[in-house]
């Protein structure tokens, strides 16, 4: 008994040593910074106001020359993927922790730091654009910080009569005589998955390979996304032009946004889900 | 000491089953009966899982008044949503705090139990779902739920309905949401003139309510059909168009063309108390919606058949316009406005 307790005792202590053994050299987990670059093509976005001379100017497909003001959009529901193919969601049920506003005028908000992700190689990376239906509820009791984050006065990321997020706010001025733009998107879904009663969906899951593989090991690496909003209107999928008015077919603001118009936006920027599983999204480089 | 263990074993039982609102059963606070009017549609789905009781309606009624809702406790639910003009207001657009002016007319609220779409877009499915969307909406009480929560909590009058109601004192979001609703669904019109002349209650329509009524068959019906008086169809009728850019009508919820300037076809019943008319309160009168049909709505592409296969507008005599509004009249529910 007594030469069992003494096996006992070396095993506790053997136990504190191997629990311990994982040093700075070799961490079983480290973090992933995500970096966003918001660009018309390869230019790096400047907002501005109608008369800015600073503002970045893009021309679309169709000709018209648009600059923004105001550039915001939610990212949620990520996912690393191994090499062997093992996914590793990061927070991916609470917003509060794997949710945020990537948000044009807050360089901070550029960067989006994924805390404790598992040591090991990974190859792609998937993303939710805007937030699925189960989870956009305004639940402030269960995401108070992202409900704060997204409520936020100079943030207004919030569909109020929706009791949803905006996934996507883009505010700014298009044509030569600077007539405003004013696109917003989110969803409108009632129901339960596969069982939508009425509604849109504009969440888009957004898959991406990695230029390089990032290893998350003794170094935290940092994987380069560009957002070219050059998309939202020259996109994959649709080429819209600009129109203002009330009527049915303008489109350049909300009005019809919320509406028809709105899925062109959506399937743009997100893709649809299909055909297009990137969107305006892709990996430019991978630091390790 | 037998009793007293069986006593202790009953009373263990019973708390034991205090936890789940839903599966709460309390015989201190029962379900309401509510007296479904004959005729009437089938009631919403929703319903059966939030079944009013007495407590759960009491609080929902209080809630329904409670100004603390807003940002600076000047707005309630009844601020907009006025009794004696069947829950609408007077404002052609609802007015929040700050004198904030909102997107549409206030909508009223009866037979609400009876519905499937609420709000003038049908966004909204569940009437528990809806009271949140003045809470946070800037032009309304621009406030939170749990702000709102926060002013209420140590309310003693609150304490002791929300204990009632649910077994205890906590007050949450779903409890609130759940409680107005209740209130909401105890809110029955069918006690108008019209309601006792079908039932054989002794009344009986006068010459000209009785030709406003055939004229209603005739050219009304076939939108503003059933008992509550509107088939809960969503149709653009080419009324003056909100400029708002934020408006689409059920368009903005459904993404579909079809549904652009959209409208919630609006109940008729106690429509006499409920001016101004239309989406955002264009039309001050009953008798300027009439002339208006009369003269010709506006075209668009999505127009409704009812309209677009008859010229554009509903041809009516001055002696048609004037007996429908007699007829609308009887449509009107002093019980319920609190008269």
């Amino acid at each position: 008994m007594q030469n069992f307790k003494k096996y006992l005792l070396f095993s506790v202590a053997m136990l504190a040593f191997v629990s311990c053994s994982s040093d700075d050299d070799n961490p079983v987990a480290n973090n992933v910074t995500l970096e966003f670059n918001n660009t018309f093509k390869n230019t790096t976005i400047v907002l501005g106001n109608a008369a800015s001379t600073s503002a970045t100017a893009n021309t679309s497909a169709a000709g018209q020359v648009h600059h923004f003001s105001e550039l915001k959009y939610v990212i949620s529901n990520i996912r690393l993927i191994k090499d062997n193919g093992d996914e590793v969601p990061y927070n991916i049920n609470d917003l509060d922790k794997g949710a945020t506003v990537i948000d044009q005028a807050k360089t901070a908000s550029l960067s989006y730091v994924l805390s404790n992700i598992p040591s090991a190689t990974y190859k792609q990376i998937k993303f939710g654009l805007g937030i699925k239906p189960e989870q956009n509820t305004l639940d402030q009791v269960r995401f108070p910080n992202f409900y704060a984050a997204a409520g936020a006065n100079d943030t207004e990321m919030m569909w109020e009569w929706g009791s949803g997020y905006r996934f996507t706010k883009v505010e700014g001025f298009y044509d030569t005589d600077n007539k405003a733009m004013s696109i917003h998107t989110g969803s409108t879904v009632e129901g339960t998955e596969g069982a939508y009663t009425q509604g849109v969906n504009a969440y888009r899951d957004i898959t991406l390979n990695l230029s390089t593989n990032a290893i998350v090991g003794s170094k935290a690496p940092k994987i380069k996304i560009a957002a070219d909003f050059d998309k939202l209107l020259s996109g994959k999928i649709n080429t819209i032009t600009l129109s203002t008015g009330t009527g049915m077919n303008d489109n350049a603001t909300p009005n019809v946004h919320t509406a028809a118009q709105m899925v062109k936006f959506v399937d743009n920027l997100g893709g649809n889900g299909s055909s297009d599983i990137s969107g305006m999204f892709s990996v430019t480089a991978v630091e390790n | 000491m037998k009793k007293i263990i069986v006593f202790l074993s009953v009373i263990s039982l019973l708390t034991s089953c205090n936890n789940d609102d839903s599966e709460m059963i309390s015989i201190d606070n029962p379900e309401i009966t509510l007296h479904i009017p004959s005729e009437f549609p089938e009631v919403n789905s929703f319903v059966s899982l939030n079944k009013p009781t007495k407590y759960g309606v009491e609080l929902g009624e209080k809630l329904f008044s409670e100004k603390r809702f807003s940002a600076d406790n000047t707005i309630s639910c009844s601020s907009c949503h006025i009794q004696s003009n069947a829950f609408a207001d007077h404002n052609p657009q609802a007015i929040g705090i700050e004198g904030r002016i909102g997107l549409r007319n206030a909508p009223s609220l009866q037979n609400l139990m009876f519905m499937k779409f609420y709000n003038w877009d049908g966004s909204k499915l569940q009437l528990e779902t809806q009271p949140l969307v003045p809470i946070i909406t800037h032009e309304e009480m621009d406030s939170s739920i749990l702000e709102v929560i926060e002013k209420i909590k140590d309310d003693p009058a609150y304490k002791d309905l929300f204990q009632k109601t649910f077994g205890d004192e906590s007050i949450t979001p779903e409890r609130i949401y759940k409680s107005i609703a209740q209130f909401e669904y105890t809110l029955i019109s069918a006690n108008s003139k019209y309601d006792k002349v079908k039932r054989n209650e002794g009344e009986s329509f006068t010459t000209s309510e009785a030709k406003g009524y055939e004229t209603f068959q005739q050219k009304c019906a076939s939108c503003h059909g059933t008992e509550l008086f509107t088939d809960q169809s969503f149709r653009n009728i080419g009324f003056p168009v909100n400029t708002n850019t934020n408006e689409a009508g059920r368009g903005r919820v459904t993404g579909l063309a079809s549904d652009y300037m959209g409208f919630r076809v609006p109940t008729l019943r106690n429509i006499e108390y409920t001016a101004p008319y239309g989406s955002f309160g264009q039309f001050s009168t009953l008798k300027s919606v009439l002339d208006y049909f009369d003269n010709g709505v506006l075209e668009a592409d999505n127009l409704d058949p009812v309209f677009k296969n008859n010229g554009n507008k509903i041809p009516l005599t001055e002696e048609e316009k004037s007996n429908l509004i007699s007829f609308m009249k009887t449509l009107t529910d002093n019980h319920f406005l609190g008269n």
